[in-house]
Formats: structure tokens, sequence, C-alpha cells
């Protein structure tokens, strides 16, 4: 008897004359479609994900700018707001253009592997930049709670309306900075998940993949 | 890119398509997602082909493209309805030389290979296109040796599915 394999190659090679042809005027309009590639996903997500949170801070109304200014004059803290903004935005180029470089060197003509291992690689820059901005923002939080907790004249700083300074000012320091320690870990903990849960599903068929040619190696 | 290169492009693709059907009936379930894939593979080739030197065979390229689309770069649509079982539409192969139990042999062997991971399919599907373990290695990205252990694993594994 024939082995097997020996009939399924035989059959496979057959194979090809029963598929419905794909004419040359559906292949012309099928290469101007969009691609759905996880590759575009990534690079969608990712500017995304640079732009998105930065709007806020580039587009203020003037108002909000100024008397955040004045507030941060009045707290004594507007060089290290600077200093800090500086730092925050230096980080988002350097990883703008880390990612586009990564984002370069992909190219479909890799081996299997090799290109597995280069969209990880680029998603993983953008991991970075999300542990960094996380780590920035809750560090902000840190800092601000702890900013309020030790300060002296927090009714002046903030400029409360009357009925608020009924309360005593440690309970009011005490609100404030629970307060924003809360938000900032609440903030924290969402963006976080929310990251973890698109790339999670974007990338669940790659990882596997590139885990079992791993998995080949050892 | 200009018009000659796209017919030229269109043309070659016309001539090799089974390449990229093979592919999309091993990694789909249905027809829909059948010309999903084809597209996807399409749309890859389309924007690797400036990069398509001619020191290969345009099919040899090709098997690359179609492979790193199908394990790596494609995303299953979900909004579509899963239709008509794609085993029954794809291997309606009649020959002369028809013969029942040989019928039945391949579709248990076609159901068993469409069972395999990812990674597996794409090992079979390089040894039933005649590939030898240098290519097969090459276009995964593993060694030879590798290639030649798991594809007698794999083998293995469908010779006992048939011969159980």
């Amino acid at each position: 008897m024939m082995d097997e394999l020996d009939l399924l190659k035989k059959d496979w090679q057959r194979k090809g004359d029963y598929f419905p042809k794909v004419s040359s005027d559906e292949i012309h309009q099928m290469i101007w479609k969009k691609s759905s590639s996880i590759v575009k996903w990534i690079f969608i997500i990712s500017i995304l994900e640079f732009i998105i949170p930065h709007l806020f801070y580039l587009f203020p109304p003037s108002m909000q700018l100024k008397e955040g200014f004045e507030m941060y004059d009045r707290m004594g803290i507007t060089p290290w707001f600077i200093g800090a903004s500086v730092l925050q935005y230096s980080i988002i180029f350097y990883f703008l253009y880390q990612f586009y470089r990564r984002y370069k060197e992909i190219s479909v003509l890799d081996n299997a592997k090799a290109l597995m291992a280069k969209i990880l690689k680029t998603k993983k820059t953008v991991t970075y930049y999300i542990i960094t901005s996380l780590t920035f923002l809750f560090m902000t939080c840190v800092f601000i709670a702890g900013y309020f907790y030790f300060m002296d004249d927090i009714e002046q700083v903030l400029q409360l309306p009357e009925n608020a300074k009924k309360i005593s000012p440690t309970k009011l320091k005490n609100i404030f900075a629970g307060s924003i320690l809360v938000l900032g870990i609440i903030a924290t903990v969402c963006f976080g998940g929310l990251y973890y849960l698109i790339y999670g599903l974007l990338l669940r068929k790659l990882n596997r993949n590139f885990r079992e040619l791993k998995k080949m190696e050892m | 890119m200009d018009q000659k290169l796209e017919q030229h492009f269109v043309a070659l693709l016309e001539e090799n398509q089974n390449i990229v059907h093979k592919v999309c009936s091993l990694y789909t379930h249905d027809q829909d997602a059948h010309k999903d894939l084809f597209q996807e593979i399409t749309i890859q080739l389309w924007k690797a082909y400036p990069k398509f030197r001619g020191d290969s065979k345009f099919s040899t390229w090709m098997y690359r493209v179609a492979l790193n689309t199908a394990i790596t770069l494609y995303r299953k649509s979900k909004k579509r309805v899963r239709t008509q079982d794609y085993d029954s539409v794809i291997f309606k192969i009649k020959t002369e030389d028809y013969d029942p139990t040989e019928e039945q042999q391949l579709k248990l062997m076609y159901k068993a290979i469409r069972q395999l991971n990812d990674i597996d399919k794409a090992l079979v599907f390089l040894y039933l296109e005649d590939k030898n373990y240098k290519e097969i290695a090459e276009t995964m990205g593993i060694s030879e040796v590798n290639a030649r252990v798991k594809m007698n694993r794999v083998k293995n594994k469908l010779r006992t599915i048939l011969n159980p």
C-alpha cells in the first residue's frame, strides 16, 4: 500500500486545480484594499497611546493654564513643574523615535521567527513607554499628595471657599492627600489594565506561535 | 508604484495563486475567512513586491510572505457567521482513478492537519510543497536539525491518526 503521506503529497499537488480562480481584475481591486494586519493595528493603537493623553496638556483652555500656573506659583513648585514637563516630553520623543525605528525594521520578508521577534520588540518599546508614563503619573500623584500632607497653609494656597475653612486644616490635608493618592492608584491601575487588555487580545496568536517556535529550539 | 509594476505583479500572482489558496485552505475554516486571508496575503505581497529582486523564483518568494501573513500578521475577522463546513467544499477532489478508501484516508488526513497548531501546519505545508529541510528551516527561522526532528514528529502523529 502506498504510504499515506505520499498519497497526501500526490493529492496536494493536484489540489490547486480545484480552487476557484481569482481573476486579474479581482487581484487589482484587492491590492488597494486596507490591510488588517497586526502590525498596522499595533501602529495605530501605539500612536493613539502616544498622542491622546497629551492632547489634554497641549491644548488646554488658556484660563485653566493661567490658573494652573498661578496655583503652582502659590505652591512654589513652578520650577519643578517646568522641569517635570521638559523631562516628560523628552521621554515621549525618545520613545516615539525608538518606536518608529522598531516599526520600520519590521519586514514580511524576514523568516517567521525573526518577524515575530521584531513585532514583539516593537510592542515592547510601547510597553516600556506605558510603564514609564504610568510610573510618572503615579509618582506625580504621590509627590502632590505628600506636598499637601506636609503643607502648612493649605486654605491659602488652594483659595478654598469660606465654608471649607470650617474644616480643620489637618483633616483637610488628609482629605486632599488621600484623594489624590487614591485617584493616582485608580488611574494607574485602569490605564495599565486597559493596555494589557488591548495588547493581550491583539497579540494572543502571535505570542502563542512565537512560543511554539522557541520551544523547537530547546 | 507605477501601472506597469502593478500589471506585472497581478499577472504573476494570477499565475501562482494556487500557493495562496493552499495556505488559506490550511489556516481557515470557511469560505469567507479563506477570501479574507487571500486578500490580506495579496496586500502583503503587493506591499513587499518592490523588494522582490527576481534572484529567486516568484513562487519561492511567495511562500515566505504567505506563511508569515497566515501565522503572524493575520487577524481573524470576528464579524461573520460560520457558513458551510469548509472540508466538504474543498476536498471534493474526484479523479478518474477515484478510490473511496483513499478519499476517506485523505479526508481524515486533512482533518488531522487542520487540527495542528499554526507552526506545525506551516511545516506540513512546506513538506507537502516538496521543500527541502534547508528551505523549511530558512522560512521558519529555526535550525535544519530542529525542522527535521519536528517534521518527523508531525509525520508520525499524522500516521498514528490514520492507523490507530
